[in-house]
């Protein structure tokens, strides 16, 4: 290059430089501006934070409720908010689901158990700008008691339950924050599965839920499953007590396995080792050998199986009958079966919020039963499987896809949910069934099952302690030790004692509450349908 | 396995005089020897002579379209279905069953060779199906026994059960 290109070249250099550094002076003299603007602005909000906040004794954080006074006031449920209260002024205590600013509006939506209501704090009168900026930050689940006029609506809100009414909030206060971090999301919760795969948005799995099971327990498919579930215990109770039926409690601490040794647990008791109760068999039929006549039980079963399927717990509750008949067990079928239509129409006519509320996130078939029960003989239902193709032997016992196949089948045939299969053969059965009396094959035993799958094992007991005795030797349950020419039946002894000093002819059987609650509405996964499930792998919560 | 087809399908196709067969190779692949000519070597080979000699040419189709789709189902019926692995029955499960959606034989509205074949071939995997998966592939299971009641098609092979009404609702799970 010649010397003035060079010149030139360094000259333009310089000049570019210059451009250079003029543009990083302008970049930088606009950055300060900026920020100089954001500081005053600033300034500007805090002076008018502490200045204009004229409602500020209508919002905020109140002390923790130590039950410092007795406030008169009356707390309307959200489930009550309807037109009918238009134009009210009312106090509300619910939990923040959402809340969403919007300019000088912050929209909430207040969630009350099964029910939500659309409320708005707007920038106005009653309301200041911090306020709404209050609002708007309230960590969601967190509980607040608000104050509000109940105002009806031109257009349904269709995302909340009371669609017809929104609350404008003149007062607002939070009784107990939530943290900022919720381990899951309500919404995803009650996401139904399939939406959540197709529009890309979360659905929670089974063992989150559990583990953070007291947030999951406040969906409202939650808030309705419980409920209907409580209402079966209830319904079980007031059936069986109008039948003339006696509650009474067994004892689950036990020295003996009643069903068979394999799946007992075992606690330690004091010096020795003891078990806890698998059902509440034994007990059961001793009240009834004590003349109690028709006896039922609510409580635990502990069951330790070590199977990892959808409808098996380690610990559930059991609905357990037992009952003294005339002269035919199929007095106890009768009994039973009609227990089990009233809880199915108690359910069907006072539970049909709930049944539906379950039904938007798990839909499924409404459960048909009929009047009176449908009861098939074991026998039938084997020639049922086998012309739709299986191949089974006579005394063989049911395998679960026989089950679900033979359910499918009674269901296509008779149009119900719901039916019992009597005479089981006697090989398959415990020890202490009844025999057929005509067929040494079978037993005067049955299931009931619904949707396909069992709910309940029961027969006509052995009340005779000879033929109990020689039942029990021939199934390998008890041993024999002649001592001064008495039978002494090992390890079942006082169970077969029971029915020496004169027993009658009776027979029951016990059904899962969750099991039922779970066919019921057509669930597919017996822990949702238990509010701290017990399973091989779960211990906790 | 071939050769019990074989048999059978002589007596579908009414020949009085059964043939002699023998196999090659590990594949177990049918040959006849025929007392005048070159051997015959393979099941669709075979067949097709033994429909000719039946004097059924319509069981190899009617029109040169038509006789194209009947060699099309031999075709996969050999390379497709026969010695297929586990993972590939769903496949052709489901490729059957959209097929004869519209469709009440393999190769149209008419029953041919392709059909009682594709029977013998898939007997041992439809025999073995739940009924829920039968409902699965519903027109599959359709034409399956259409053709196993075809007067004289089943011979060696045990029926299998459809049953007449749907169990499975479509919600069902």
């Amino acid at each position: 290059m010649t010397k003035d290109a060079v010149q030139g070249a360094a000259e333009e250099a310089d000049q570019a430089q210059s451009k250079k550094g003029l543009k990083k002076q302008q970049k930088e003299a606009e950055k300060a501006a900026k920020k100089a603007e954001k500081q005053a602005k600033l300034a500007a909000d805090t002076q008018s934070t502490d200045e204009d906040d004229f409602a500020k004794d209508r919002y905020g954080v109140p002390q923790m409720v130590q039950s410092q006074q007795k406030l008169d006031r009356v707390l309307v449920r959200v489930q009550k908010l309807t037109p009918e209260k238009a134009d009210q002024l009312i106090w509300v205590r619910a939990r923040v689901h959402t809340s969403r600013a919007k300019g000088k509006q912050c929209f909430l939506v207040l969630r009350q158990q099964q029910f939500n209501v659309q409320a708005l704090v707007a920038v106005g009168e009653r309301a200041s700008k911090q306020m709404v900026k209050f609002a708007a930050n309230i960590n969601k689940e967190s509980i607040v008691d608000v104050e509000a006029m109940v105002r009806k609506v031109e257009q349904k809100i269709e995302s909340c339950t009371q669609q017809d009414v929104e609350l404008h909030i003149e007062r607002i206060f939070v009784i107990s924050q939530a943290e900022p971090r919720l381990p899951l999301q309500l919404e995803d919760c009650v996401r139904p599965d399939g939406e959540g795969d197709e529009d890309g948005r979360a659905t929670v799995n089974q063992d989150t839920r559990l583990d953070n099971r007291v947030i999951d327990l406040r969906t409202t498919t939650s808030q309705a499953i419980f409920r209907l579930q409580s209402g079966v215990c209830q319904l079980f109770r007031d059936t069986l007590t109008n039948k003339g039926f006696v509650e009474i409690q067994t004892p689950k601490i036990i020295s003996a396995a009643s069903e068979g040794g394999a799946n007992v647990f075992t606690v330690s008791y004091f010096k020795t080792s003891a078990y806890l109760a698998q059902s509440p068999q034994l007990y059961k039929q001793m009240c009834i050998c004590a003349d109690f006549d028709k006896v039922f039980c609510v409580g635990p079963v502990f069951r330790a199986e070590d199977s990892n399927t959808h409808r098996h717990l380690t610990e559930f509750v059991g609905l357990d009958i037992e009952l003294a008949f005339n002269y035919h067990y199929h007095e106890v079928i009768e009994s039973i079966t009609d227990t089990m239509v009233q809880i199915f129409k108690g359910l069907r006519d006072k539970f049909q919020t709930e049944i539906q509320t379950v039904g938007k996130q798990y839909p499924s078939e409404p459960f048909r039963f009929l009047e009176p029960t449908l009861r098939l003989e074991y026998t039938e239902g084997v020639a049922m499987l086998r012309e739709a193709g299986v191949d089974m032997g006579d005394e063989e016992d049911l395998s679960t896809p026989n089950e679900k196949l033979l359910g499918r089948l009674v269901k296509e045939k008779y149009d119900t949910d719901f039916y019992v299969l009597d005479k089981y053969p006697l090989a398959v059965r415990p020890f202490y069934t009844m025999p057929d009396p005509n067929d040494k094959k079978y037993s005067n035993s049955y299931d009931m099952f619904m949707r396909g799958e069992e709910i309940l094992s029961g027969a006509q007991r052995i009340h005779d302690a000879q033929l109990l005795t020689e039942r029990a030797i021939h199934h390998n349950i008890a041993y024999f030790y002649y001592v001064t020419n008495t039978l002494v039946a090992g390890k079942i002894k006082s169970y077969i004692d029971s029915f020496r000093y004169g027993a009658p002819p009776h027979g029951g059987g016990g059904i899962g509450l969750e099991r039922v609650c779970m066919l019921y509405l057509g669930l597919h996964n017996v822990r949702q349908v238990s509010m701290f499930p017990r399973d091989p792998k779960r211990l906790t919560p | 396995m071939s050769l019990k087809e074989l048999s059978s399908l002589e007596k579908a196709l009414g020949l009085k005089k059964p043939n002699k067969y023998s196999t090659q190779g590990d594949r177990k692949v049918p040959v006849l020897q025929s007392i005048n000519g070159p051997a015959l070597v393979g099941l669709v080979t075979i067949a097709t002579h033994l429909v000719q000699e039946a004097k059924q040419p319509e069981l190899l189709g009617g029109s040169a379209e038509h006789k194209a789709v009947v060699q099309q189902w031999l075709e996969y019926r050999v390379t497709k279905v026969d010695g297929c692995h586990k993972e590939d029955i769903k496949t052709i499960l489901k490729d059957l069953n959209s097929y004869l959606e519209d469709k009440v034989y393999l190769a149209g509205n008419q029953f041919t060779l392709a059909d009682t074949l594709m029977y013998y071939g898939i007997h041992h995997v439809i025999v073995d199906l739940a009924v829920q998966e039968k409902e699965k592939y519903m027109n599959m299971t359709r034409w399956f026994d259409h053709v196993q009641h075809y007067p004289g098609v089943r011979h060696h092979l045990p029926p299998v059960v459809v049953l007449r009404n749907r169990v499975y609702t479509s919600g069902h799970h």
